[in-house]
């Protein structure tokens, strides 16, 4: 054989031996799929232990249970996942903070995720807090982990109360800004969504990340969507002082001239008009469904 | 008479340069036979193209141009290597084995069973001088000498008609030097062919009956030795002791140049053609001292030199 | 052809194997893990049979790994490098011998090592199992001495078969020893994501990100294939048709691997 010809089959033979691998690896995927072990194992869940392991690479221990909090949270977002979502959600924050008590991303968008309401997080507002309050312990200086505490109060909790009582003491801590203070009185005057449209802009302009952006501006457009439906619900006292009766649908609305078409949210939904109790409310498929609870605005 | 290695017109390129390899000629259009039975010597400076030619012979380079044959059969061949044993230039062998071990492998390599293997192990072992308490040594503790008596014996161990070694004298102590030749003298005196290569001419004086001289990659001179080196007989050197001025005068008569080296000691420069038995008849009459006579030839590479222009 | 010659060079790749203090020193510090992890489990509270076997499965891994790569890289490049390969190939060896005899020594030394690792881990499990109260047996998902963890050793020497073969091609035409090494564990942890490499064509929107994605898929070994650690683990079945599929897949692609390596081999010059 001339060398040119060796070479000729050497490389017929190895491309040969290549296609046969790989269609022996896709028949076997095909015909005896393996089950996939349904738990999520997280071996180690003590900080200590994690910090006594990871040795002088701590930070970089803490950059990766970071990474996993996020596919944790990311994947079981995406998944719909129904069997225990979140579960590791906590005792990985919990690890990441513990191993790099500065990390501010932890703490701050882990409080955002431990409070974001099912199905699209584990509506953990109490374990937002207790994040954030561990932050606060160990930076004490952050006026931003109180200002967010008071924030988990008034979008999760509803409470005004509180929450106005975090944003005060976000104000008097050193460097924090004075328009906080203000923010506080607002509060507690009840004019609270103009305090989170403000608080979801700052967290949407400081995001490190495309889809960190993607959560906050989609609180942002709930709360568009719960000023919306105010400004529907308050159309329909003007409709039953001009037709002398309860509006039945959207038809009834624009046939009068109230509005031009059938509204949607800022997700492209449409919103539902409950014509017994004269309720609007976000169409149950809405991305932006649930809304938080926010306290009542007084009228 | 047959011949046992040949080539003809071998020519070996290699590459050269990193961004933009040239090929480079290390040899060109090599041809010579080595006839079976005889001692062969491949000689020439540092750089001539003899390892590259031994390699080339052993198929571990592949050529450019021309080709080469062991017992008639192409050197691609690997059976034919059932036949040849061959010493590589500076032998390195595994630290971990033994001598023994080594040899019984490469033994096993050239198809010994096993018993034969060890059997003709332990024979060449002894004939190579390797003493009985150094063969279960790993090799690592074997002074380079050692190694080129291990390495004599991994190339006879498989009984091969022809043997081929690449500068077996190299780095070797004048006694290792003398051993090594008397092998090679056992290795013709028993039939085999010996094909060797060297840069020193005094070693292909001693061994061979043919040889070939490469200088630059090229055939210079081929041919059986004493053709070659008759010529190049320079004269010769006489040094005594012991000489009256009376003495020395009617010694200077045969002499070339004479020069007096310290009382009573001098050097006669005896020109080509000049025989020094004469002298030394006269130097026994005048109870003079003979300390050394040595011819004077040319260097190898005054013979390179020669051949070339 | 001769099984004899290719069994001599095999021979004395694991008698050169058995004779490195590095290859003590590894297996060694593999089963003083094992029993470091009988410590580990004690912090763990009930999951520490599933760590020891899961710390078990990734030591003898990672070790048959780290053996495969450092001695075959150098098996090839040392015997060139420091020329004793010239007295080998002065024999009636064939090229393609040589490369087929380092081969099956190297996977016979891995074998060894990892037979000698595994029997290690088996000896802690049966003290785990002897020193178990009952009610902590039954929280156990898979019997501690289970035999489904020899089919995850099984698909290692599978895994380890192919990656000897992508360091000893390696070792063939490059000298330096620590490029050899850096590519065959840049492989090694690229073949653990050629599944979804493959699947990169529907992830992404770019074609040509896609191409470059499925082509690299396809020809990187699908390392990734081979791991059956957490099924074996939580004591999930794995079908004996799924074993003999991924190990023939090993088998056809150690071979497409060797076949180049032989032919680079055959090519080269040795000045």
């Amino acid at each position: 054989m001339t060398p040119g010809l060796r070479n000729l089959a050497a490389t017929a033979g190895v491309v040969s031996l290549m296609i046969g691998s790989s269609s022996v690896l896709r028949a076997r995927d095909v015909r005896v799929p393996l089950t996939q072990s349904a738990d999520r194992g997280l071996y180690i869940r003590s900080g200590t232990v994690a910090k006594t392991l990871s040795m002088s690479l701590r930070t970089i221990a803490a950059d990766m249970y970071w990474l996993r909090t996020i596919q944790h949270f990311g994947g079981d977002r995406l998944s719909h996942r129904r069997d225990r979502p979140f579960e590791l959600l906590q005792p990985l924050l919990d690890l990441t903070t513990t191993l790099d008590p500065n990390f501010n991303a932890a703490y701050r968008f882990g409080a955002m995720f431990l409070s974001e309401p099912a199905p699209g997080g584990p509506g953990r507002a109490d374990q937002a807090i207790a994040l954030l309050e561990k932050g606060l312990r160990a930076q004490p200086a952050r006026w931003q982990y109180a200002q967010d505490i008071g924030f988990v109060h008034l979008w999760n909790r509803g409470d005004a109360k509180e929450a106005a009582l975090w944003f005060h003491r976000a104000a008097e801590m050193p460097g924090a800004p004075n328009w906080l203070n203000a923010v506080a009185a607002t509060t507690m005057a009840g004019a609270d969504r103009q305090v989170a449209g403000a608080w979801l802009e700052d967290m949407v302009a400081h995001a490190p990340e495309g889809w960190l952006r993607a959560i906050a501006q989609r609180r942002l457009a709930q709360l568009t969507a719960m000023n919306a439906i105010e400004q529907l619900e308050a159309l329909v006292a003007p409709f039953q002082k001009k037709m002398q009766r309860n509006p039945t649908g959207w038809d009834d609305f624009m046939a009068v001239g109230l509005i031009a078409g059938v509204p949607i949210d800022p997700a492209g939904a449409p919103y539902v008009y409950f014509p017994a109790s004269g309720l609007v409310r976000l169409h149950p498929q809405s991305p932006l469904s649930p809304l938080p609870v926010l306290p009542e605005r007084p009228r | 008479m047959q011949s046992v290695v040949r080539t003809e017109q071998l020519t070996k390129d290699f590459l050269t340069g990193f961004w933009k390899p040239r090929p480079g000629r290390v040899l060109d259009a090599v041809s010579f036979d080595v006839p079976r039975g005889e001692v062969f010597g491949l000689l020439g400076p540092n750089g001539a193209g003899k390892t590259t030619t031994i390699k080339l012979l052993m198929d571990l380079l592949r050529p450019t141009q021309g080709r080469a044959e062991i017992f008639g059969r192409p050197v691609s061949d690997a059976d034919v290597r059932q036949r040849v044993g061959f010493v590589p230039e500076q032998p390195y062998y595994y630290d971990h084995l033994s001598a023994e071990e080594l040899v019984q492998y490469f033994a096993g390599l050239s198809g010994l069973s096993r018993v034969d293997a060890v059997a003709r192990t332990a024979a060449v072992l002894t004939r190579t001088g390797v003493r009985d308490e150094d063969r279960r040594r790993p090799l690592r503790q074997f002074s380079k000498g050692m190694l080129q008596r291990v390495g004599l014996a991994q190339a006879l161990v498989h009984d091969p008609e022809l043997v081929v070694l690449d500068e077996p004298m190299s780095g070797l102590d004048p006694i290792g030097r003398r051993d090594v030749r008397q092998i090679i003298m056992q290795l013709r005196d028993e039939g085999r062919t010996v094909l060797f290569s060297s840069h020193i001419l005094a070693d292909a004086e001693l061994l061979c009956s043919h040889v070939a001289i490469l200088a630059r990659g090229q055939v210079v001179a081929l041919g059986k030795l004493t053709d070659l080196t008759a010529p190049a007989m320079h004269g010769s050197e006489v040094v005594v002791s012991n000489v009256n001025a009376e003495a020395a005068a009617r010694i200077g008569a045969h002499a070339a140049r004479v020069t007096e080296i310290a009382d009573g000691r001098y050097c006669f420069e005896l020109a080509p053609g000049e025989r020094p038995e004469p002298v030394i008849a006269i130097l026994a009459a005048a109870g003079a001292t003979l300390v050394s006579v040595s011819p004077v030839r040319a260097s190898l590479e005054d013979i390179f030199l020669e051949a070339i222009q | 052809m001769s099984a004899t010659r290719v069994q001599l060079v095999a021979w004395h790749v694991f008698k050169e194997g058995a004779r490195d203090r590095v290859l003590f020193t590894m297996v060694g510090f593999a089963v003083l893990l094992f029993g470091a992890s009988l410590l580990l489990g004690q912090l763990t509270a009930g999951q520490d049979l599933k760590i020891i076997k899961d710390l078990g499965l990734a030591v003898i891994e990672v070790s048959g790994v780290l053996m495969s790569v450092l001695i075959g890289v150098g098996l090839v490049a040392r015997e060139i490098d420091k020329r004793s390969i010239y007295g080998l190939l002065a024999r009636p060896l064939r090229r393609w011998e040589f490369i087929l005899g380092k081969y099956v020594g190297l996977l016979m030394t891995l074998a060894a090592n990892v037979a000698v690792m595994t029997v290690a881990l088996y000896a802690v499990l049966a003290w785990m199992q002897w020193t178990a109260t009952p009610a902590v047996r039954a929280s156990w998902e898979a019997p501690a001495l289970d035999p489904a963890m020899l089919v995850a050793v099984v698909l290692l020497m599978g895994e380890l078969a192919v990656l000897t073969a992508v360091a000893l091609f390696f070792s063939t035409f490059s000298s330096s020893a620590l490029w050899s090494t850096l590519f065959s564990l840049g492989v090694f942890v690229a073949g653990q994501f050629s599944g979804q490499l493959r699947e990169l064509a529907t992830a992404v929107g770019s074609r040509a990100a896609g191409a470059v994605g499925t082509a690299l898929g396809l020809i990187l070994p699908a390392f990734g294939a081979f791991d059956v650690k957490s099924q074996v683990v939580h004591g999930l079945a794995i079908p004996l048709e799924f074993v003999g599929m991924t190990m023939a897949y090993a088998a056809l692609y150690a071979a497409a691997v060797l076949t180049a390596t032989i032919a680079v081999f055959n090519r080269r010059d040795f000045q």
